[in-house]
């Protein structure tokens, strides 16, 4: 057993371990991609910025002017503005704002939303969202329901 | 007009200075673009590839971003010696180029005169590249000091101290080279090993051993990068440097770097020999399958063993992390100097016993 012990301090036995992993990694694929020229596939749940969304069959305003998930916001970044609808119950929105500067991501929103079996506000896969002055971080309605537009990068 | 004495004497020389530094220049500029593309794939990263054709560009980029820097010198510094300490850093580490000999084979007719591939056959080329290896330090020394600033100074002394202790086990190890083939002179050592029938590093695996170690301790790369551990000492010696004196520290790194492959390959890996160089069935490997153009030369085997030589120091930086100080202490005084002296004393005697 000492012998062992000795004979691996004086080969550097552990040292030559550590060599081989590293020659052996370099055969293979990598794991990061080019970024803006490709992205990674996220996994379904996912949480991305929150936005708006129609029923995707009838293409109808899903959000039904509830207000629960502006008064679940910890940050309280959701402000929604709405009146009653001028043909039968129900309200119908004149404005929904997300202040993406305040929003931490929680996903908290989602949860009440009482819309089902599709919930009118959900967390996007969108997260590129980088801007230049704080105005554009208060997001209207129609740019939650469409998202922003995608910029390709080319070479 | 211009006599046959100033060609030979002059423009020759003068033109094997520049090739050399040319191609040096090219090799370091492309040797930061390897260690990148290297240690990417080592650690499964996509390597630089934005500027131009899988990154082939970038280090021209590189170099022009360092161009343009704003070139700052500290206000308290010494202005002087800090732009000075660049520039002896530099200087022998290419100097340092002048006693390698990329090829053999006696010399090329170019014009109808004879050029050597290599500058100098110096007698006593090993001791002038030891000399010239060691005035590297000044530079760093020079540079930490006239930065006046702490980390600098740290970073200066620790490479004082980290180059003066592998200075000797450097020493050391290539004495047995110098036993067995009998002369300093790097040409001489390379036909030595062709008459030895074998190359130096079987006889000579500690010597080669000791001597690789102690060259990535004198060069200041990792495991060894003490001097500019970024961990705690911001840079090193050239933290307070921008612009083009930073290149200038980095093109001396990267040089010396180069010339340390360059002496491995030529005292211990039989510098521009093929494999097996007396064995004249694979002389294919030199001429070519009809044996007569010369299809892979003495360069193109000098430059693949130097690259091998290269690679394994991309391969430590890849692998292992930096040595504590106290470490790379003990390594020094307490392993490498004890195997170098006994690989003397036990190669001294084996050659002793074979010269009876």
């Amino acid at each position: 057993m000492k012998i062992q012990a000795f004979l691996q301090k004086v080969l550097l036995l552990e040292l030559w371990q550590g060599m081989w992993v590293t020659l052996k990694n370099q055969f293979r694929p990598h794991i990061t991609v080019e970024y803006p020229k490709e992205t990674v596939e996220f996994p379904p749940r996912f949480r991305g910025v929150p936005r708006l969304r129609k029923d995707p069959q009838t293409g109808e305003e899903l959000c039904v002017s509830c207000l629960l998930c502006e008064a679940i916001c910890p940050t309280e970044c959701i402000s929604i503005v709405s009146e009653k609808r001028p043909d039968g119950k129900g309200k119908q929105l004149i404005s929904f704002t997300i202040n993406y500067e305040r929003c931490c991501f929680c996903g908290l929103c989602v949860d009440p939303c009482p819309t089902k079996p599709i919930t009118a506000i959900y967390m996007s896969h969108d997260y590129e969202f980088a801007g230049f002055d704080r105005d554009s971080y208060v997001t209207a309605r129609e740019e939650l329901v469409d998202g922003k537009p995608v910029k390709i990068y080319t070479s | 007009m211009i006599s046959d004495n100033i060609i030979r004497n002059f423009i020759i020389p003068l033109t094997q200075v520049l090739v050399i530094l040319g191609v040096a220049s090219g090799a370091v500029a492309y040797m930061t673009l390897v260690e990148r593309k290297i240690l990417a794939f080592m650690q499964l990263r996509l390597s630089p590839r934005r500027v131009g054709p899988h990154g082939l560009l970038q280090p021209i980029a590189d170099g022009i971003k360092l161009l343009l820097k704003e070139d700052i010198t500290p206000d308290k510094a010494d202005r002087i010696l800090f732009t000075l300490a660049p520039i002896v850093t530099v200087i022998p580490a290419f100097t340092a180029l002048a006693v390698i000999p990329f090829s053999g084979g006696g010399t090329f007719q170019i014009f109808g005169y004879q050029v050597t591939p290599w500058i100098a056959d110096v007698n006593v080329g090993l001791v002038f590249l030891l000399a010239i290896s060691s005035l590297g330090i000044y530079g760093i020394m020079l540079g930490g000091w006239a930065s006046n600033s702490k980390y600098p100074m740290l970073g200066a002394l620790r490479s004082a101290a980290q180059m003066v202790s592998y200075e000797v086990p450097f020493g050391f190890s290539i004495i047995g080279v110098m036993m067995l083939s009998g002369t300093a002179s790097m040409v001489g050592i390379v036909e030595a090993q062709r008459e030895a029938h074998v190359w130096y590093f079987l006889p000579q695996i500690f010597g080669l051993f000791v001597f690789f170690v102690s060259g990535v301790a004198e060069t200041n790369r990792l495991p060894f990068d003490l001097p500019e551990a970024e961990a705690e000492l911001v840079a090193g010696f050239h933290t307070e440097y921008t612009g083009m004196k930073f290149a200038l520290y980095m093109l001396a790194e990267y040089t010396s770097m180069i010339v340390v492959a360059s002496i491995v390959t030529t005292l211990f890996f039989g510098g521009w020999l093929r494999p097996f160089p007396n064995v004249e069935a694979l002389g294919f490997l030199n001429l070519g399958l009809d044996r007569i153009h010369p299809v892979l030369p003495g360069y193109f085997w000098f430059l693949l063993k130097t690259f091998l030589v290269l690679f394994v120091y991309l391969w430590l930086r890849g692998t292992f992390p930096r040595y504590r100080y106290d470490q790379l202490m003990r390594l020094g005084w307490y392993w490498m100097i004890p195997l170098s002296i006994m690989n003397v004393i036990v190669t001294g005697g084996v050659v002793l016993l074979l010269r009876r």
